[in-house]
């Protein structure tokens, strides 16, 4: 935590009071619990598609552990991020598995990830250029890739929130784009599933 | 008289030129010793294709300065790698850094898109041709639908079956480094790096790139250190080898001149109790030096430091001219005059020069440039400390200069008690006891050629080598595969004929895998089959693609211009394109292109390969055995078995030596040559017997030391047979010359370079056998009359 804070702090610096200050108070509204699960809804436009592709499911967020990810319907298939792997089941087959020690990236991939879900701003701020502004009890930021690299992989991001992040867009240099809206959040120890407690 | 006066006057205005002609190189030139470690290696001229891929794989190594900056904290990393480029950042003529740059990052990928469809790495390519079309719709669908799905280049219409971006992770794979917030990083042995390299703008071998370099990383280490504390830095490159290698040079050449000089200047003074002889044999050794390396730069323009360290144990052969006349002089009559007492000496100095001219033109007959060097270096400088013997010493020296000092006094009686070889039972049994002794030693004799025996880098910075290259899991630059065709079609054919076998020798962990431009580039065939492939897989009409629509409620429209998409991803890829773009940049050194060999032109590549081991070298060796145009190349085994073929060549070489150094010596003493040759035959083979009994591995520079052994051992022997009036000059001589000659040698001996340490051990027991035996082959002056001229 005092990581977090230290860079927040030194973004600060960095950007000016001016433009940071949103960014540090969205930071003070989010609870931040140890554990979060809830629904997601997405849906995909792409390029070249008439119609957006719609999905739901549930999805954990549970510090220290990782990420997981389960779309329910149309198809089911899971997607887990722990700190030394990526793992992609379909069904009950590992369709891909990514671990750390052969890819490098992947705590990094982990880490993004994880940050946000949980609307982790501080720890975003070495990749992207952070924005946010803030209207009653609700936040909106958005994410600038600072390399073009990553920029190319991910475009533009924004998030939307209060006390949890409530949504995500992602909109891709190739026209492709994502949304997602959580809701149904419950924190605590209850939070998580068996079954997903079992998978993490 | 008239004649030796003007003898001393040529010479001396030949000296004048020397000293003016050094002057002008070290003070107006400038010049600065050669400290190339490879200089001393052969040139293999044989193959031009194989001395092609051996620059390539050098040159983009050798210029290289490799850094890892390493913490817990890839922040904390970051910070101590500012701080290191900081400290370097002035320094852009020295060390270019290798920014890279984050456009290069973007578009790597970019360039390849008009392939893509073609780009399939060889898991998938396998799943290909085994799986049903509902996996790959499947497989389709699972990326359509999660938000996370790994990997992602470009739209999902790009690759919906993600094979690009599988490839292109199979490619990633080939390195640990990725980029990461404009770094290049790398992870291991719970640390967080980041990767800095830097081109040196000079040669690495270059002295003065060197002492301006290395500070200068030391000080960027420094405040890397101070910027984190916990902070980790391994360095890597030629330079700070060569640096090493030259700071040990030059100190030995302190160590080794002066000690050798010391040693000679007391036992001058202990001889002649007077310092002008020890200034008469230092003017000759310094001409001679000076000689040397005036003519030495003439001809080859340029001297090897280790040349110079080499030359300094001249000193050790270039004394016995000088010491030869002046204990004649001492223990000569006083009324004999000094130019007169030259002309009596004169055929045995000058038989004492021919031997060892000829033991030194030895090594010219190696193949190594720098032994070639030193071999001209040594003979040139005897030639001119022995004219300034026979020039100026007569005229310098007169008949009441030396007196007899102590060592000189004790000295003389010894030789009067020294045992001398006969036909006695005793004599009999102690030769065949010591020829016993000899053949025990010879059996226990090893050879080893290796050539990393002959590396002396020190250990701190062996460590950092191996750390960083298991870090980067970077390929071996000395062994790898030589790939050659008549048509760069070939070559990617024959590259992807060796990959297969090289895919069998993975699972065995015979090495972690292989960089080849054929995983960038399929050869033509290989696309043209891939593409039959991916067309009868994916894009049939009633493929993957329509699964995937009725899925997803597309229209067959859809599926028509996903595949046509897909086709117009498809572009045949060469070569020469590809070489063009940003992503070939770190495997352009692997593409050697067309070489003219000899008359015909070829093309060629290299597959390097990563995580080699020692062990598996043999397996590796084979394993292109019936591939066509396929070589296995091993640099650091072809120079240890070069070493080898002539460390038994030149055993031969000091054979034929013998007998040549006999055929010069016979006709001057007939029936008694062999006992000029045998006290250095006789301290040789006992010499190599003591080799293997202290465990030694013989290599070449112990037989080149052999060599010169014969050069020096026959002065001693010659000095032994020439004539004298019945007193102790010549065994005063010998003594004299093989104490200061076991001074200079014996401290090569204790040199950290090995093959110098070889080369000064064999010399230091060989002298010493050969001072001890050189007497018991001497005759009396009845024997010599009695012996038909």
């Amino acid at each position: 935590m005092k990581r977090i804070l230290a860079i927040v702090v030194l973004s600060l610096a960095a950007a000016g009071a001016h433009a940071a200050a949103p960014v540090a108070r969205i930071q003070a509204m989010l609870a931040k619990p140890d554990q979060l699960c809830g629904r997601f809804d997405q849906v995909k436009r792409l390029a070249g598609m008439k119609k957006p592709l719609a999905s739901h499911g549930r999805f954990c967020v549970v510090a220290g552990k990782g990420v997981l990810w389960r779309t329910l319907k149309p198809f089911p298939n899971t997607l887990r991020l722990t700190r030394d792997e990526i793992v992609h089941l379909q069904g009950e087959r590992v369709a891909m598995r990514l671990e750390a020690s052969q890819e490098p990236t992947v705590r990094m991939i982990n880490g993004v990830l994880f940050s946000l879900l949980a609307g982790d701003l501080g720890q975003l701020d070495s990749l992207f250029d952070v924005d946010g502004s803030i209207k009653g009890d609700s936040w909106k930021v958005s994410l600038k890739a600072k390399s073009a690299a990553l920029a190319r992989a991910v475009g533009a991001i924004s998030l939307e929130g209060g006390a949890y992040v409530r949504s995500i867009q992602m909109s891709e240099e190739s026209g492709d784009r994502t949304e997602i809206v959580f809701s149904e959040i419950k924190t605590g120890p209850g939070a998580v599933l068996p079954e997903e407690a079992a998978q993490l | 008289m008239i004649l030796q006066r003007r003898l001393a006057l040529a010479w001396a205005f030949i000296v004048c030129l020397l000293i003016g002609h050094n002057a002008w190189l070290w003070l107006g030139q400038r010049i600065t010793p050669d400290t190339d470690i490879l200089a001393l290696l052969p040139l293999e001229k044989r193959d031009p294709v194989l001395q092609q891929s051996f620059t390539h794989m050098v040159d983009s190594a050798q210029q290289r300065v490799v850094v890892l900056v390493g913490a817990r904290q890839w922040s904390a990393a970051g910070q101590a790698a500012d701080a290191y480029r900081q400290v370097l950042a002035p320094h852009g003529e020295l060390l270019r850094f290798d920014a890279m740059g984050d456009d290069t990052q973007a578009g790597w990928l970019a360039s390849l898109q008009p392939h893509a469809t073609l780009l399939v790495g060889s898991a998938q390519e396998r799943q290909l041709r085994d799986e049903p079309a509902r996996f790959w719709a499947d497989a389709a669908l699972a990326r359509l639908y999660n938000a996370f799905s790994g990997p992602k280049l470009g739209a999902f219409r790009d690759d919906p079956f993600g094979l690009f971006a599988g490839w292109a992770q199979e490619r990633a794979g080939e390195t640990p480094v990725r980029p990461r917030d404009g770094r290049l990083f790398v992870a291991g042995e719970g640390r967080e790096y980041v990767l800095l390299t830097y081109t040196l703008q000079q040669s690495a071998f270059s002295l003065g790139a060197q002492n301006a370099v290395v500070p200068l990383l030391e000080q960027a280490k420094a405040a890397a250190r101070s910027a984190a504390p916990d902070a980790e830095v391994i360095t890597a490159g030629v330079i700070l080898h060569a640096a090493a290698a030259g700071r040990q040079a030059s100190r030995e050449i302190h160590t080794i001149g002066v000690g050798s000089l010391i040693g000679i200047v007391l036992l001058t003074w202990l001889t002649f109790r007077s310092v002008k002889p020890i200034g008469l044999i230092l003017l000759a050794i310094g001409v001679g030096f000076l000689g040397a390396l005036s003519v030495c730069w003439l001809l080859f323009g340029q001297i090897h430091l280790l040349t110079l360290v080499f030359g300094a144990s001249l000193i050790g052969v270039a004394q016995d001219y000088g010491i030869y006349f002046l204990c004649h002089r001492l223990r000569a009559a006083p009324a004999v005059d000094s130019p007169s007492l030259l002309l009596r000496l004169l055929p045995g100095l000058g038989f004492t020069l021919l031997a060892a001219v000829i033991g030194y033109l030895g090594l010219a007959l190696t193949p190594f440039p720098g032994l070639r060097h030193m071999a001209v270096f040594s003979a040139l400088g005897l030639v001119f400390a022995w004219l300034t013997v026979v020039c100026w010493f007569p005229s310098l020296i007169s008949s009441d200069t030396l007196t007899a000092g102590p060592l000189a006094q004790r000295y003389r009686g010894l030789v009067r008690h020294w045992p001398r070889l006969s036909g006695t039972p005793v004599s009999i049994g102690l030769v065949l006891l010591l020829a016993a002794a000899a053949i025990g030693g010879w059996l226990q004799l090893t050879a080893n050629d290796d050539i990393r025996s002959l590396q002396s880098s020190p250990p701190a910075l062996i460590q950092d080598q191996i750390k960083l290259s298991k870090l980067l899991d970077a390929p071996s630059p000395v062994q790898y595969f030589l790939v050659r065709g008549a048509s760069s079609e070939q070559v990617l054919q024959r590259e992807e004929a060796l990959k297969r076998r090289l895919d069998s020798l993975t699972p065995d962990r015979h090495i972690a895998g292989y960089q080849a431009l054929s995983n960038w580039v399929p050869s033509v065939r290989a696309q043209a089959a891939r593409s039959a492939l991916v067309e009868d897989k994916l894009l049939r009409a009633d493929g993957p693609l329509a699964l995937l629509a009725a899925e997803i409620e597309e229209d067959p429209q859809w599926v028509m211009d996903s595949a046509a998409h897909l086709r117009a991803q498809a572009k045949p890829m060469l070569v020469d394109d590809f070489l063009r773009t940003p992503a070939a940049e770190p495997w352009r050194h692997l593409w050697l292109g067309a070489i003219d060999d000899r008359g015909h032109q070829t093309h060629a590549s290299i597959v390097a390969l990563r995580g080699l081991r020692y062990a598996s070298l043999p397996v590796l060796a084979g394993a292109a055995d019936g591939i066509d145009g396929v070589q296995w190349v091993d640099k650091v085994g072809g120079i240890s078995a070069v070493l080898g073929s002539y460390r038994a060549t030149m055993g031969w070489v000091v054979l034929g030596a013998y007998a040549v150094v006999f055929a010069v010596l016979f006709p001057r003493y007939r029936g008694r040559t062999w006992r000029v040759l045998a006290p250095t035959a006789a301290a040789s083979i006992i010499t190599v017997a003591l080799l293997g009994f202290g465990g030694q591995h013989l290599q070449l520079f112990h037989v080149l030391a052999l060599m010169l052994l014969l050069g020096v051992g026959v002065d001693y022997g010659i000095f032994m047979q020439e004539e004298s009036d019945g007193d102790d000059a010549p065994w005063l001589a010998v003594g004299l010359s093989a104490a200061s000659t076991i001074l200079s040698f014996g401290l090569l001996a204790l040199s950290g370079t090995p093959a110098l340490q070889a080369f000064g051990l064999t010399m230091l027991l060989g002298t010493a056998l050969v001072w001890l035996f050189a007497p018991c082959f001497a005759v009396s002056r009845k024997v010599i009359h009695a012996t038909p001229d």
